[in-house]
């Protein structure tokens, strides 16, 4: 069993541009967060940049997306990605938490069907200082998803994972 | 859970300032002033205690805070060897010395099951 009271949290968003990352102590302390864009062999660069982060912020739990959920319809090369991920936490005795896109939504909007972007300005309400600024306008049928979603995503994934505080 | 050795990067992104800014802000000389600031966060280099309370009063949080693992280290030493000065035979027992010892030894326990 993981005691949530006392551990630190690496979140990964693997997507198409890169990956987002986010560090919390608790579900209240945002310590990091980011996003780091990887143009050349995206797998082996993002494989890097997670263990760069590892050695960095030595976390006690990974917290990765369920991409194999029936909810969710993930691009090969991301689903790839995942897998050798979850094959170096293994590896390395690394303990992983897979978080859902429903159990996200339903966690942080109580609506399994709430969009992506009301789930970013709940999130850079809940972190001003940290997310305020970055959080992109809404998103339009024509316009490609924002660079900055990248960071919600994995915030998003590491406040889900604590428990709701009642 | 070990705290990070210090939480300065958190910090300065909480007031939206650059590596440079802060380096000019501690009064750094040269060109690179970022460069010694990125050190600092990225655990490379230790800040003297100049620097320390420089950056206190620029992110306005304890220096215990600011370098919190340093601090749980510094603790957990000072705690162990409290134990030892504990277990020392003195000739005139200070109950107030005794007192002060006891509870230096007895701090690291109590924080680290707070943490």
């Amino acid at each position: 069993m993981i005691k949530n009271k006392t551990v630190r949290i690496l979140a990964i968003a693997p997507l198409s541009r890169g990956l987002g990352y986010a560090v919390m102590e608790g579900s209240d302390k945002l310590v990091a967060c980011g996003n780091k864009a990887i143009l050349r062999h995206k797998n082996a660069g993002a494989l890097a940049w997670v263990e760069k982060f590892i050695r960095f912020f030595q976390p006690g739990v990974l917290v990765l997306p369920d991409v194999n959920a029936a909810d969710t319809h993930r691009a090969q090369r991301i689903k790839i990605l995942h897998r050798q991920l979850l094959g170096w936490a293994k590896q390395r005795q690394f303990k992983v938490k897979l978080i859902s896109v429903t159990q996200q939504r339903e966690r942080l909007l109580g609506n399994p069907k709430g969009t992506k972007h009301a789930m970013a300005k709940m999130l850079a309400e809940k972190f001003p200082v940290e997310l305020g600024k970055r959080l992109p306008p809404k998103r339009r049928p024509w316009m490609s998803e924002d660079p900055r979603m990248d960071i919600f995503d994995a915030v998003g994934l590491a406040t889900t994972f604590w428990p709701p505080v009642r | 859970m070990k705290s990070l050795p210090n939480y300065l990067q958190t910090q300065r992104k909480r007031l939206s300032l650059s590596q440079e800014e802060v380096g000019f802000l501690l009064g750094l000389a040269g060109m690179n002033k970022g460069n010694k600031v990125c050190r600092d966060e990225n655990f490379a280099r230790e800040p003297s205690l100049q620097d320390a309370l420089a950056y206190e009063v620029i992110y306005g949080r304890p220096v215990r805070e600011l370098f919190a693992g340093r601090y749980q280290q510094a603790q957990q030493n000072v705690a162990a060897r409290a134990r030892i000065l504990n277990f020392r035979k003195v000739r005139k027992p200070d109950v107030r010395k005794q007192e002060a010892i006891i509870q230096l030894a007895d701090q690291a326990s109590i924080n680290s099951s707070n943490q």
